[in-house]
């Protein structure tokens, strides 16, 4: 599971470590080419057709989307895919190996593991993307207060934040888990809490960047009082670098949440999670391969998009 | 120096403090009601608990009182070392942890070591080459590192290398060879990680002055790796190392569920199944403790190790060619 | 009581076994199978004479953290604590006969409610001090005074009055109440003796193996969650009559390793990093049925797993909704599909190793038309999804439980064909301990594995743990009555009757009999299981190597 740490990890790291300063928040921003990203909507047009060029020579990067774009399609349309019905199987079909029938072969109670694993999609991707959603908000908001507010409140959420990074983020959600119970929306809050400390310090970096700005600093001087400023042009001008964060996170949060599930504390049985399909494969390994090694590509193949998307974003940021 | 270090330890105390009270009041928001965990103890099944046993085992263990008792009560009682004791086997949830410790320090100690060789062979190996395609394949190879489930890859070796093909045996705790598939397991995603930084920051090296000086100077593309660029890029993950060693703590709980290891990450599963809240609490903080005191050895080595926070320019070209001498 | 459990998402094993009743089956269905009657472990069993010495490693899926046989009620912990106590009376595996142990012979007063033990003059602890009347007493006042935290024993001890000492080698147990299954209780290891010191050990100290027992075997060494060492007991003469000599044990020392993987159970039995396990998934057993190995099989005795009605839920208080559940069990289809060939669908609430057990014939017999027409004629009819309503509401309710959910996916996927929706809550086994104690469950699901009929009263008597929660009607009279009666014809007929009207009703939904499977290397021999289907090694031995 230190995998699930690391998309993260580089960038909690030079903040997490050691005594963080401002600087070096920015520093590591940089290196992301995360504080870079193009705000500029007037420009938007010339980019597309740039991208257009750019993608052409970027055959790994249509891949990632095609298969991102994929299991999208999985989750938002199964029975596109696939006729058959991934809770009910057919019990004397009980562990066929692949074939044209059960191109993933099929599982110990005949259920056909390709049905599965597009049904699961859904599951999986819901629960993901709920836990990016926790992590966003509940850390932006914390940034956001903290880089705007300062004082006290600045220094508060900073410990908190370095509470959050001692502990390694599966013993964080493992922890979580055990307060709240078994089920795929604790799952993806005890998720969304692990990324909760990077979101809130790249967030505040960015407002404290902005919010020393010279049109911030003129708007505060011509007298708008703070929410004001905060929702006029400290947000906007920050959610760039955010959301290029939102990328990295996400393939990350496919990791944990898979890796949750596996241990078992996703949905409950029937349900087709992707963890859980690898977990249902492991007391098979010796007969049936199939259901460990076909539903475990499909989470590599997706964590690999994901993550090959947000490097992308990264260079965009960086051409910029 | 003096007064750094003290304020870094003050640091370090305070985040085990916040981490402790935080961890404390979450677990203590249990719907379950802890006398009746007690009272299940080993999962075997007790068809009825008397009401009055409840009461005395809430009795007991002093948890009919206030919440802020309790909490005051915990935290004197783990500032000296005693995390209460567990609800599975009464046994004190310290020397759980102390028991499993040593299985947990063996495998993430060869997975820190398989990391770090392999993660600088990849780094070095993804920048070296004069092959432009050799580099990038290899390139690839760390995505491809941290994309990788942990549970995924311990079960394919288990599969392939123990049933298919029986090199290694399948329990996990029977000497250096059992050692192998577990660690290279965890060693994976931390290997792939390291590589990341390490290559990233080897590229950003090679761009500073000091290098091009040493390749004007006409020394080898060895030596000029190893004795400039490499040492230089080494530093800044050098200061990975506590979201490393964080992340192999938390990646032994998937590689010992998964090989049926002895171990910290088993008892952290098998507590959080069983919520076992104190056994999870001195995980929690044990975890922390680990953090605190590597990020503040990290940050008090560092410095005698960056030429660049000490010294400018000269000292350091000099440093570098006495180290290559 | 117990639930016989292997820790939750793993698989337990699967595996038919038999009576002597049902021996011929069992001969049939494993050929080369060793003695009959699931005592011999299986092809090494008649490899000739036994030879004292060697080791046995043997693997079990998870430490519950306590060894202590007065106190465990989890398979795995049973099969380690077994070993480390006598008890005072033994069962035969193939007759279920009660035979002498430590007690030479006793008496039973009319009523069942007064027992008189004769114990044998030369049996002693593991220290040496002897096993006398006193130290009886002190056992079982102890385990009373345990309370909860001895789950099994403080059961057999309901009505317990005390224990009188009329001798040295004589000692009486009353009861306040006729408790006709205190004779069979006396054989089981939660009655075992434990010297009188240890009773007053803490129940963690002797969780931790730090008792001192009366068995074959003591504990040498015991590692949390890694492993335990048992080591014979020199000098040990006493074997029961159900086992097949009397002298020391045979194994040096037996070491239980905690494997919670199926995978790597499967694979360390393969490599010979274990010589024996009884937790070898149901897919993985083929390939252990000879190629210098053995499997031995035996369903265990008791209730059968049954989904168990709470009715003082709404849905579940609906008889013709228990009944047609009941119907919509394809119970050969499970086997066929999610257990071992050998493995028994139910056809009781008993299972068939069960003393007094008798099949109930066509009343779990599957009938979706039936289960369909008894839906109907209740008014739920099928809606859009294929999921009946009535009166707007939907017919779905929720098992919740903790195993392995295998068998429960696909009753989940077989209610589905009559339009019943179950919903599968899996959760811990803390969790669902605090469901069932609150009453908060609309279907409970587990088994409980005892070799004496009165397991079907604990459960269900009204007057007793009363799992469904239901007011007293005619069939707790006939639990209750069975109780107090130690005539076998008269028992015989109560049982029966019981079972017959719990199944009418549908208070009881059996689904399969759980059994115990030994897969061992074959250099193993005569492993076998005792009456309850408990693992024995005390007549266990190995090849020389």
């Amino acid at each position: 599971m230190s995998a699930t740490t690391d998309a993260r990890a580089t960038t909690e790291h030079a903040s997490g470590a050691s005594g963080v300063t401002d600087r070096e928040d920015a520093r590591l921003l940089q290196r992301h080419g995360l504080t870079r990203v193009p705000r500029d909507k007037d420009r938007a047009a010339g980019r597309a057709r740039r991208a257009a060029g750019h993608l052409s020579r970027r055959p790994g990067l249509v891949l990632a989307g095609l298969v991102l774009l994929l299991v999208t399609a999985w989750a938002v349309a199964p029975h596109a895919f696939t006729a058959q019905d991934p809770l009910n199987g057919v019990p004397a079909d009980r562990l066929q190996p692949p074939s044209a029938a059960h191109w993933f072969g099929t599982d110990h109670l005949g259920r056909d593991v390709w049905t599965r694993a597009v049904h699961g999609a859904s599951l999986t991707l819901r629960t993901t993307a709920l836990a990016v959603v926790v992590g966003v908000v509940v850390g932006s908001l914390l940034g956001l207060l903290a880089g705007f507010l300062r004082g006290w409140v600045d220094d508060l959420v900073g410990r908190v934040v370095d509470v959050l990074l001692a502990i390694p983020s599966i013993l964080l959600s493992l922890a979580i888990i055990t307060a709240l119970g078994f089920g795929p929306v604790k799952v993806a809050i005890a998720v969304g809490v692990g990324s909760v400390a990077t979101f809130a310090r790249v967030m505040r970096a960015e407002v404290l960047r902005v919010s020393t700005s010279v049109y911030v600093e003129a708007a505060r001087a011509s007298g708008l009082r703070w929410p004001a400023v905060l929702a006029r042009h400290v947000l906007p001008n920050s959610s760039g670098p955010v959301l290029a964060l939102v990328a990295l996170d996400f393939g990350t949060a496919v990791l944990a949440v898979s890796a949750l599930s596996f241990l078992g504390y996703g949905n409950p049985p029937p349900a087709p999670e992707w963890g859980a399909l690898v977990s249902g494969g492991r007391d098979y390994l010796a007969t049936a391969w199939w259901l460990t090694t076909l539903p475990g590509l499909v989470i590599v193949a997706v964590v690999l998009a994901a993550n090959r998307l947000s490097r992308a974003l990264e260079k965009t940021g960086e051409d910029q | 120096m003096a007064r750094y270090i003290l304020r870094r330890v003050g640091q370090g105390v305070f985040v085990l403090w916040a981490t402790f009270t935080i961890a404390f009041f979450v677990l203590y928001l249990l719907p379950s009601d802890p006398a009746a965990l007690i009272a299940a103890g080993g999962g075997g099944e007790v068809d009825q608990i008397d009401p009055a046993l409840l009461e005395e085992l809430r009795a007991q263990h002093g948890l009919d009182r206030p919440v802020i008792v309790q909490y005051g009560d915990a935290l004197w009682q783990a500032v000296r070392g005693d995390f209460g004791a567990s609800y599975l086997s009464g046994a004190p949830a310290t020397s759980l942890v102390a028991q499993a410790l040593p299985e947990t320090l063996k495998l993430t100690g060869v997975a820190l070591a398989l990391a770090v060789a392999g993660g600088a062979l990849l780094a070095v190996a993804s920048v070296f080459p004069r092959a432009r395609a050799l580099r990038q394949a290899l390139s690839a190879l760390p995505p491809l590192g941290v994309a990788l489930p942990t549970f995924f890859v311990g079960l394919l070796l288990l599969q392939w290398l123990s049933f298919r093909v029986p090199v290694f045996p399948a329990i996990g705790n029977e000497g250096a060879i059992s050692l192998v598939l577990p660690a290279v397991t965890l060693a994976v995603p931390a290997g792939a990680q390291l590589a990341q930084v390490l290559s990233r920051s080897l590229r950003g090296t090679l761009g500073e002055p000091y290098v091009e000086t040493a390749w004007a100077k006409g020394a080898g593309r060895g030596r000029v790796f190893l004795a400039h660029a490499l040492r230089n890029a080494a530093i800044p993950a050098f200061t990975v190392l506590g979201i490393m060693v964080g992340g192999l703590l938390g990646g032994a709980v998937v590689t010992e569920t998964v090989f049926s290891r002895v171990g910290l990450g088993r008892l952290t599963v098998q507590s959080v199944n069983q919520q076992d809240v104190p056994v999870v609490l001195a995980i929690v903080v044990f975890s922390a403790l680990v953090f605190v005191v590597v990020t503040l050895v990290v940050d008090l080595v560092y410095p005698l190790l960056d030429p660049r926070i000490e010294s400018s320019g000269i000292t350091e070209s000099r440093r570098s060619t006495a180290v290559a001498a | 009581m117990t639930t016989t459990s292997h820790s939750h998402r793993r698989r337990h094993t699967a595996a038919g076994g038999a009576l002597a009743a049902t021996a011929a089956l069992l001969l049939s269905a494993c050929s080369g199978g060793g003695a009959a009657g699931g005592s011999a472990a299986g092809a090494g069993g008649a490899a000739g004479e036994p030879v004292a010495g060697g080791n046995l490693t043997f693997a079990i899926t998870v430490d519950s953290h306590c060894i202590d046989p007065q106190q465990v009620g989890n398979n795995d912990a049973i099969a380690v604590a077994r070993q480390t106590v006598a008890s005072l009376t033994a069962q035969d595996p193939e007759t279920a006969e009660i035979v002498p142990w430590l007690a030479e012979s006793w008496e039973v007063n009319d009523d069942a409610s007064s027992y008189t033990f004769h114990l044998r003059e030369d049996a002693t602890f593991a220290d040496g001090t002897p096993i006398d009347a006193e130290s009886v007493k002190t056992n079982f006042d102890a385990i009373v005074a345990l309370g909860a935290t001895a789950s099994l024993g403080s059961q057999y001890l309901v009505g317990y009055e005390g224990t009188t000492v009329v001798d040295d080698r004589t000692v009486r147990v009353d009861f306040s109440a006729p408790s006709a299954q205190f004779l069979q209780a006396t054989s089981t290891f939660s009655l075992g003796l434990l010297a009188p010191e240890s009773a007053s050990l803490s129940a963690e100290e002797r969780c931790a193996g730090k008792f001192v027992g009366s068995g074959p075997f003591a504990v040498q060494s015991y590692t949390q969650d890694q492993e335990v060492v048992l080591e014979k007991v020199a000098g040990y003469a006493w074997g029961s009559q159900a086992n097949s000599h009397t002298g020391e044990a045979y194994l040096d020392t037996v070491t239980f390793k905690v494997i919670p993987e199926a995978s790597v159970r499967t694979g360390a039995l393969q490599s010979g990093q274990i010589d024996a396990t009884a937790a070898i998934s149901t897919v993985d057993l083929p390939q252990f049925d000879g190629n210098g190995f053995s499997l031995n099989q035996r369903a265990n005795p008791g209730v059968v797993y049954n989904l168990f009605p709470n009715e003082s839920s709404e849905l579940a208080a609906d008889e013709a909704v228990r009944r047609a559940i009941l119907k919509g069990i394809d119970r050969q289809q499970i086997v066929d599909t999610v257990l071992s060939a050998q493995d028994a669908p139910a056809t009781a609430v008993l299972s068939h190793s069960t003393p007094l057990y008798e099949s109930l014939g066509d009343a779990l017999a599957y009938d979706p038309e039936g289960a369909k027409k008894l839906l109907e004629d209740a008014g739920w009819v099928e809606g859009a999804d294929g999921i009946r309503e009535k009166d707007g509401k939907k017919l779905t309710t929720t098992v919740t439980f903790w195993q392995t959910p295998d068998a429960l996916e696909l009753v989940q996927q077989q209610l589905r064909q009559i339009g019943f929706d179950l919903q599968l809550n899996f959760v811990t086994v803390a969790e669902s301990q605090a469901a069932k104690e609150s009453g908060d469950f609309d279907f409970d699901y587990y088994n409980l594995t005892r070799s004496d009929p009165d397991v079907l009263r604990t459960i269900f008597s009204a007057n007793a743990r009363n799992i469904n929660q239901r007011d007293a009607e005619e069939v707790d009279d006939l639990l209750d009555r069975s109780a107090a009666t130690t005539d076998q014809a008269e028992r015989q007929e109560l049982v029966t009757q019981a079972s017959q009207l719990l199944v009418e009703k549908a208070h009881a939904i059996p689904v399969y009999e759980l059994s115990t499977t030994i897969a061992a290397s074959e250099k193993v021999h005569d492993l076998k299981f005792e009456a309850s289907s408990r693992l024995d090694f005390y007549d266990a031995w190995v090849d020389a190597a």
